[in-house]
C-alpha cells in the first residue's frame, strides 16, 4: 500500500502542470531527476562512508559526449536519450544485484530513493521520446552480465554501484541543461 | 696418477656431504595454497626422517616469516609428508619461498630446492589490488589486509572505513596493515581502502570489504504435531549475527532438509513424524546443532476449533458448539477452555470430553452480551493448549428485574419521600418499563398503589398518607420484580443529639454502637443539611456485623454541610441511631453577620447581631471576633467562643466616636465582617453634678476668704490703705463745713491713648477656631485675645509699658482698640518709660480708671504728671478700677457711695 501511494505521488509529480509545454515538462522532470539522483548518491555515500570528493577508479561507464560541437541540438537530445536508456539499464541492474545480495536488509530511505529515481527516469525517457518523435524503445539498454561488476559484496562491486550513481547524477544534470536549451529554442523562452 | 687422487678425494668429500649423517633431503616439495583460509599446505616425499626444518621467506625481500622444526608422519595413503601453515597475511599479498630439510637430532640434510608460491604483486598483474577482497570474521578478531599498488604507482595510505592504518612494506608493491579487535560492521560491510595519497582517499585504487558479526546461536528446538501426521518444529533465533545477504546470513536445515525462513518465526516443518529431529544453523562463522525427540501422542497440539455457534441461548445459560478441522480429534480425549467475556467480567471455564465439540455455559446474566472463545488440548499426555478460536458473540434473553433498593426519607413529621435507586443494567435484566409503589397499612389492611414511569425514582408522601409500609416493584418486558418494602420511620425519629464528623481525606468516617434489633443490618444516609423538597438523599446498606463506614461520594462539595445518619434496619421501622453534621472542607463564611446594632447605655455600648444563615456559614461557626476602632487601628476587643452568643456589652467608654466590627469565624477563617459606628455623648447627669460641686466649693472658698479678711481687716487696711495724715493748713484756715468742690482735673487721670499704629496691627488679630476653644477651654476667650495682643506688643517692643498696666486690669478689656496708660498714678520714678503726652480730651475718657485720691489744689495736677497720688504700693496689684462714668450725677453718686462703702469696709465702719 505504501509503495502504491508513493507511486501515485510520483505519478502526480510527473504529470504536466496545466499549460505546461512538452519541453517544459521534460525540463522539469530532468531537474527533479537530478535532485533525486543527488539525494540517492548522498545516501549511498553515507552508507558506505565515502567522502563527497571520493572519485572511484576506472573509466566512465556511459561514455557518450552530448556536448560535442559538431552535433546539432536534436542530435544531442537523441544522444541524451540513449545515455538515459543506458542509465536506466544500469540502475535496473544495480537494483537487481543489491536486492539479491541484501534480501531487503537495506536501509529504507536508500531503497525508496532508488525506486524514485528509477520511476522518474522512466518518465523522463517517455517525455524525451515524445520530444524526439522517435519509435525507439524506452526499455533499459543494459544487460547485467558484465564481469567488471565484481564479486557480489566486494569492494569492486561497491565501486561499480558508486560509478553508476555518479553516471545517473551526471546524465540527469546533462538532461536538464540540454532539454532546457531545446525548450528555449522551441518555445522561445526560458520560462518553464 | 695425481689426477686420479684428486678425483677420488672429491668423490669422497661429495659422498660424505651428500649423506650428511645419512639423511636425505625432502624430495618433490609441493605447495598448495588455500587463499580464503590463508593456509599453505607443504608436502614432500623421499625422506625417512620424522622431523623436518621448514623455512618460509617472502621471496622479494627475503624476510623469514617461518623457521621451525616440525615432527611430521608419513601419510601412508599418499606416501607424502604434509605440513599446513596458516599465514597471518593473505597469501596473495606477495610471493613466498619454501624450503624443507630433514632432521635427525643434530644431523640435518640438505635444504630442498626452494619452492615459490607466487603472489599477486608480480609485474604481469599491474593493476592495484587489495586482499582479502571479501572476508567474514567474528567480532573481536584481528585481521591483516595488504594492498598491492598498481605497477608504476606509489603507495599512499590504507584506510579502514574512515581510520587510517599503519602499513608495513612486504614487497616492492605490497603493503600490509593489521586491524585488531574489530567491532560489528554495517549490513553492507566495512570498506578498507588503499589510496595513492597520503592523507586522503579521494581515489580508492583498490579496496576490500570485511563483514564482522557472530556465528548463529539458536536454542529451544521443539517439535510438535497439529494434524497427528506432520511435524512442525520451532526454535528461537537467539543472538543476532549481524550478518546479512545471501552469502552471509544464517541458513537452517532440519533433518538435512533446508528450511526456508523469511523474516518470520523460526519454524520449519516436515511432512511425516520422524520422532527425532536435528536442526543445523550455519553461517560463514560457524554452525550450531540442536536436537529434539518425542513420540507423537506426547506432542499433540490441537488446532483451534472452527465454526463456533450458539446452539441454545437462555436468560441464564447457553450452549455453544464448534467443529474440528481434523478428523482425528474426534477420537481424542480433549480438554477445552472457554473464555467468556461480558461488559464487566471475564471468566475461563474448563470442560473435557472425547472429541469435545460443545459446552453448556451456566450462570450467565440475563439480557447480557457475551463473547466466547475456545481452545483445547489433549487430555492424556497433555502437551500444550492449542490456538484460541475466533470469538463468538451472543446475547442472553431477558429476565424479570431485581428488587429495587428502597428507602423512606422523612424531612419532617408531615412530609417525606419514598426513594429507590435506579436499577443498573445488570439488575434490570432487560429494559425497565416502570415502577409500582404501594402504601400498605397492615393494621387496617388498606393499600394504595401508584404506577410510575421508569424515569421516576421517588414519590412524595406525607403524614396523612395511610399506610406505614411502602413496597416498590420494578417492571420490564420479562415480568415484575419482587417487592422491596420498608416501614416508614416513626415521627420522633429526629429527636437525638447531633454530633460533628470530620472528613478524613477520602470520606466521612462513621462508627456507631451495635444495635440489638439491627436484624437486616444498618443503613446510613446523607444529604445536604437544610435542603428542601428536592433534596438528593443517598443511602447505603451495610451488614449487621458492620458498625463503621466511610461515606464517600464524588458529589461532596466544600463549604456545604451534610447531615449523615445511621439507622438500624429491622422488620420494623428503621430506627435512627446516630446523626452527624460534617463538612468535606470548611470555608470561611460567605457573608457577614446580619443585623448588627449598637446601643449606648450610659458609658457602655451594647452590640447585638444575628446568626449567619446555614447556607452561608460554610463551616461550623466557632465564635465571633469583635474589633474596636477608636483613635487608632482596629484592635481585637473580644473573642466570643460561644457561637450561640450574639451580643456583647462594651463598658466604660469615654465620650467619642467608636467603630465596632464583628466577624464570625470557622476553622477556615473569618468572614469579611460587618461594621457599626457610634458616637458617645457626654453623660449630662455627671456634668450637672460636677457644676454643682464646683459652685459649692467656690461658695465655701469665698466664705472662708471673706471671714478671714473680716477678722484680719485691720491688717488688711494697714497693708492696703494706711491712714493718710490730715493736711495741716498754715494760717487760720478754719475748717468750713461746706461742700468741697471737688473738681476733677481737666486732665483725665486715665489717658486713653489712641494708637494710630494699632489700627494697622489689627489685622494681626485672627479669629480663633472653635476647636481651639476646646483645646484651651480653661482660658477665657477675652483673656486669650488680650494675651495675644500683649504678646505681639511685647514681642515688637513698641509698648513695653502697656504690659505692666494692662496685665492687672481686666477692666480695660473693652478697649480693644486702645492702650491703657495710667498716668500720675504711682508711676515709678525709676520707670524708664517717659509719660506719654495726653492727646485726648476729657470727652474721650471711657472705660475705667484706677481709684485714687487727689489734691484738688495741687498745681501738679495741671501738668498731668502727678495729679493723683495714691498708695505707694505698686499699682499692679493694689489698684482697683472703678467705673469712670462721671458725667452723670448718679454716676458720681454711685462712685462716691461705692468709694465710701469700700472705705468703710476697710476701716471697719458701717
Amino acid at each position: 500500500m505504501a509503495e502504491q501511494g508513493q507511486f501515485e505521488v510520483d505519478t502526480l509529480l510527473d504529470m504536466p502542470a496545466p499549460g505546461q509545454t512538452r519541453t517544459g515538462r521534460a525540463v522539469a522532470l530532468a531537474r527533479l531527476l537530478h535532485q533525486d539522483c543527488t539525494h540517492l548518491l548522498d545516501l549511498y555515500r553515507v552508507r558506505e562512508s565515502l567522502s563527497s570528493d571520493h572519485t572511484p577508479a576506472g573509466d566512465r561507464i556511459v561514455s557518450l559526449s552530448p556536448s560535442s560541437p559538431d552535433l546539432g541540438l536534436e542530435e544531442q537530445v537523441q544522444l541524451l536519450y540513449s545515455a538515459l536508456r543506458m542509465c536506466l539499464g544500469l540502475l535496473e541492474c544495480l537494483i537487481q544485484r543489491e536486492d539479491e545480495e541484501m534480501e531487503g536488509e537495506l536501509e529504507g530511505d536508500y531503497e525508496q530513493a532508488r525506486k524514485t529515481v528509477r520511476d522518474r527516469l522512466g518518465h523522463l525517457l517517455h517525455s524525451t521520446k515524445v520530444l524526439l518523435e522517435t519509435e525507439e524503445d524506452v526499455t533499459p539498454d543494459h544487460e547485467c552480465t558484465e564481469e567488471v561488476d565484481g564479486v557480489v559484496g566486494s569492494f569492486r562491486a561497491k565501486m561499480w554501484t558508486y560509478r553508476v550513481l555518479l553516471e545517473l547524477t551526471h546524465w540527469a544534470d546533462s538532461a536538464s541543461q540540454t532539454l532546457h536549451v531545446l525548450h528555449r529554442e522551441r518555445e522561445g523562452t526560458d520560462e518553464i | 696418477m695425481m689426477s686420479w687422487f684428486f678425483f677420488s678425494l672429491l668423490l669422497g668429500l661429495w659422498a660424505r656431504d651428500g649423506q650428511a649423517g645419512g639423511l636425505m633431503p625432502p624430495q618433490k616439495v609441493n605447495l598448495d595454497a588455500d587463499n580464503a583460509a590463508q593456509q599453505l599446505s607443504v608436502t614432500w616425499e623421499g625422506s625417512q626422517a620424522t622431523s623436518f626444518d621448514m623455512e618460509i621467506l617472502r621471496t622479494e625481500l627475503m624476510e623469514i616469516v617461518l623457521n621451525e622444526t616440525v615432527f611430521v608422519k608419513l601419510n601412508l595413503s599418499t606416501g607424502r609428508y604434509q605440513r599446513n601453515w596458516t599465514s597471518p597475511v593473505p597469501l596473495e599479498c606477495t610471493s613466498l619461498s619454501v624450503k624443507v630439510r630433514s632432521r635427525d637430532g643434530q644431523d640435518v640434510s640438505e635444504w630442498s630446492p626452494q619452492q615459490i608460491l607466487p603472489g599477486k604483486d608480480l609485474p604481469y598483474k599491474a593493476e592495484a589490488q587489495m586482499y582479502p577482497e571479501v572476508k567474514v570474521v567474528p567480532v573481536g578478531s584481528n585481521m591483516t589486509f595488504c594492498c598491492i599498488v598498481a605497477e608504476g604507482q606509489q603507495f599512499g595510505s590504507m584506510w579502514y572505513s574512515q581510520t587510517r592504518l599503519n602499513e608495513t612494506m612486504l614487497s616492492r608493491r605490497t603493503y600490509a596493515a593489521t586491524v585488531t579487535n574489530q567491532s560489528l560492521s554495517k549490513p553492507s560491510g566495512t570498506n578498507v581502502f588503499c589510496s595513492n595519497e597520503k592523507t586522503t582517499i579521494k581515489t580508492a585504487d583498490a579496496g576490500a570489504v570485511v563483514f564482522v558479526g557472530y556465528p548463529p546461536l539458536p536454542s529451544d528446538l521443539v517439535c510438535e504435531t497439529h494434524d497427528l501426521v506432520s511435524v512442525s518444529c520451532a526454535w528461537t533465533e537467539g543472538r543476532k549475527t549481524y550478518l546479512y545477504g545471501t552469502q552471509r546470513k544464517t541458513n537452517y536445515t532440519l533433518n538435512g532438509r533446508a528450511c526456508s525462513i523469511e523474516k518470520g518465526p523460526m519454524q520449519c516443518g516436515l511432512d511425516q513424524w520422524e520422532g527425532f529431529w536435528t536442526l543445523v544453523a550455519y553461517n560463514p562463522l560457524g554452525q550450531v546443532r540442536l536436537t529434539d525427540a518425542a513420540e507423537l501422542d506426547h506432542r499433540v497440539r490441537p488446532l483451534a476449533p472452527v465454526n463456533l455457534s450458539p446452539r441454545v441461548v437462555q436468560a441464564l445459560n447457553a450452549i455453544v458448539e464448534w467443529r474440528w478441522s481434523i478428523e482425528g480429534y474426534k477420537t481424542l480425549s480433549l480438554i477445552c477452555q472457554v473464555h467468556l467475556t461480558n461488559l464487566w467480567n471475564n471468566s475461563t471455564k474448563t470442560y473435557t470430553g472425547v472429541g469435545l465439540n460443545s459446552v453448556v455455559l451456566k450462570d450467565l446474566e440475563p439480557d447480557e452480551d457475551y463473547s466466547a472463545r475456545v481452545r483445547c488440548g489433549v487430555q492424556k499426555n497433555f502437551w500444550k493448549w492449542g490456538e484460541w478460536s475466533s470469538a463468538l458473540a451472543f446475547k442472553t434473553k431477558m429476565d424479570r428485574p431485581d428488587a429495587p433498593d428502597v428507602w423512606v426519607w422523612m424531612n419532617s413529621d408531615d412530609f417525606g419521600r419514598v426513594l429507590w435507586k435506579p436499577l443498573t443494567k445488570r439488575q434490570s435484566h432487560g429494559q425497565i418499563t416502570g415502577y409500582e409503589v404501594t402504601l400498605w397499612s397492615p393494621e387496617e389492611n388498606i393499600q394504595q398503589t401508584v404506577t410510575l414511569p421508569r424515569t421516576t425514582h421517588s414519590l412524595p408522601i406525607n403524614g396523612t398518607d395511610r399506610g406505614s409500609t411502602v413496597m416498590v416493584t420494578a417492571r420490564n418486558p420479562a415480568g415484575v420484580s419482587r417487592p422491596a418494602s420498608v416501614v416508614k420511620p416513626p415521627v420522633s425519629a429526629d429527636e437525638i443529639p447531633v454530633s460533628r464528623v470530620a472528613f478524613n481525606g477520602s470520606g466521612f468516617s462513621l462508627s456507631w454502637a451495635a444495635h440489638a434489633n439491627a436484624s437486616c443490618g444498618y443503613v446510613w444516609e446523607w444529604y445536604r443539611t437544610g435542603c428542601a423538597l428536592d433534596c438528593s438523599v443517598e443511602w447505603t446498606r451495610v451488614a449487621p456485623d458492620n458498625t463503621s463506614a466511610v461515606v464517600q461520594s464524588s458529589d461532596f462539595m466544600s463549604g456545604v454541610r451534610y447531615t449523615l445518619s445511621v439507622y438500624a434496619c429491622s422488620s420494623e421501622a428503621p430506627r435512627l441511631l446516630e446523626r452527624w453534621h460534617g463538612y468535606m472542607q470548611e470555608l470561611a463564611p460567605s457573608m457577614s453577620v446580619p443585623g448588627l446594632s449598637l446601643d449606648q447605655k450610659g458609658s457602655d455600648v451594647q452590640l447585638t447581631w444575628e446568626q449567619i444563615p446555614l447556607e452561608q456559614q460554610r463551616g461550623f461557626i466557632l465564635g465571633y471576633n469583635v474589633y474596636l476602632t477608636h483613635t487608632s487601628h482596629p484592635t481585637l476587643y473580644a473573642n466570643i467562643t460561644d457561637p450561640q452568643l450574639t451580643n456583647l456589652t462594651v463598658s466604660h467608654l469615654s465620650p467619642g466616636s467608636y467603630k465596632f466590627t464583628v466577624k464570625a469565624y470557622t476553622t477556615a477563617g473569618e468572614d469579611e465582617g460587618v461594621t457599626g459606628f457610634i458616637s458617645l455623648k457626654p453623660y449630662t447627669d455627671w456634668l450637672i453634678l460636677e457644676i454643682l460641686v464646683s459652685l459649692g466649693v467656690m461658695t465655701c472658698l469665698l466664705t472662708l476668704i471673706s471671714s478671714l479678711c473680716y477678722r484680719k481687716r485691720k491688717w488688711v487696711k494697714k497693708a492696703f490703705y494706711p491712714e493718710i495724715p490730715e493736711p495741716k493748713l498754715p494760717g487760720s484756715w478754719g475748717i468750713t463745713q461746706g461742700t468741697l468742690d471737688v473738681k476733677p482735673s481737666p486732665h483725665s487721670m486715665v489717658h486713653i491713648v489712641e494708637n494710630p499704629e494699632w489700627e494697622s496691627s489689627k489685622e494681626a488679630l485672627v479669629t480663633v477656631p472653635e476647636e481651639d476653644e476646646d483645646e484651651d477651654g480653661d482660658e477665657p476667650l477675652a483673656l486669650r485675645y488680650y494675651n495675644h495682643v500683649v504678646g505681639e506688643g511685647s514681642t515688637s517692643g513698641r509698648h513695653p509699658y502697656a504690659f505692666d498696666s494692662s496685665a492687672s486690669s481686666i477692666g480695660s478689656m473693652d478697649s480693644g482698640r486702645t492702650d491703657v496708660t495710667y498716668t500720675g498714678i504711682q508711676t515709678s520714678a525709676s520707670s524708664p518709660v517717659p509719660p506719654q503726652p495726653d492727646a485726648s480730651g476729657p470727652g474721650r475718657r471711657v472705660g475705667y480708671q484706677p481709684q485714687c485720691s487727689w489734691k484738688p489744689d495741687s498745681s501738679d495736677a495741671e501738668d498731668g504728671g502727678l495729679d493723683c497720688m495714691g498708695s505707694p504700693t505698686s499699682v499692679t496689684s493694689s489698684q482697683f478700677l472703678l467705673p469712670e462714668d462721671t458725667s452723670s450725677p448718679e454716676g458720681k453718686e454711685n462712685l462716691s457711695s461705692a468709694t465710701t462703702w469700700f472705705h468703710h469696709f476697710l476701716t471697719g465702719k458701717t
